[in-house]
């Protein structure tokens, strides 16, 4: 997806993790995903650089779908599809 | 996951609780097995205070690492631990042996994270079954 269709999403969950370094938006996401439905839409707000690469990998790895990432001031934002 | 806990360091049980939170996220079945050392940290009167643990690398660094991993917003390792049990399925086992050894030799002399007090042939037979054997 381009940094515009990103930014385009509907987006159903939104976790602010920029407050922790790994593995707390790791964990912040895997909790968050719990609430929300199969197709919904996440967002994960980072300033942590190790997690750009550690929440894809682990999203893939438990069936949902990452979408991309979206570079923000400072801070990223990391979008995923509940499976 | 089989997790043979011998350190009771500060630094060696933060990276025990990173590599915790890392298979809690995965899901992961994870059995502790609480030896020697780290038996004394799990005692309820030292838990994650920071003044009765040592440091088991860069032991006059001590101070700049704690700060450090305050200033990033890091867990304690007894924090990463509890939630780690909240978010899979976590037991930890207290070495009878190593309770002894820090006279505790009750479940309760430990911190409410302890499972149960348990001989090393249950870790044996653990470390059989488990695809991922970790030695801290």
């Amino acid at each position: 997806m381009t940094q515009e269709e990103l930014q385009g999403l509907t987006v159903n969950k939104s976790v602010d993790a920029r407050g922790t370094a790994c593995p707390g938006p790791l964990l912040e996401a895997k909790k968050a995903i719990g609430t929300i439905g199969s197709g919904d839409i996440m967002e994960i707000l980072s300033a942590d650089e190790g997690t750009k690469r550690d929440i894809p990998k682990w999203a893939n790895k438990k069936g949902h779908e990452y979408l991309g990432t979206a570079e923000e001031s400072g801070f990223f934002k990391i979008y995923l599809k509940k499976g | 996951m089989c997790l043979a806990l011998f350190s009771g360091s500060v630094d060696k049980l933060i990276a025990a609780g990173v590599i915790l939170s890392g298979a809690a996220a995965d899901d992961m079945d994870v059995d502790i097995y609480v030896l020697l050392q780290a038996a004394r940290a799990f005692r309820k009167d030292i838990g994650d205070d920071p003044e009765k643990l040592s440091m088991a690398e860069n032991v006059d660094l001590k101070e700049e690492f704690l700060a450090s991993l305050k200033k990033l917003n890091v867990k304690t390792w007894v924090e990463f631990f509890k939630e780690a049990k909240e978010i899979t399925n976590v037991k930890i086992h207290i070495c009878g042996l190593a309770g002894k050894v820090w006279d505790a030799e009750k479940l309760e002399d430990f911190i409410d994270l302890a499972d149960d007090i348990v001989g090393i042939s249950e870790y044996i037979t653990a470390s059989q079954e488990a695809d991922v054997n970790l030695f801290i």
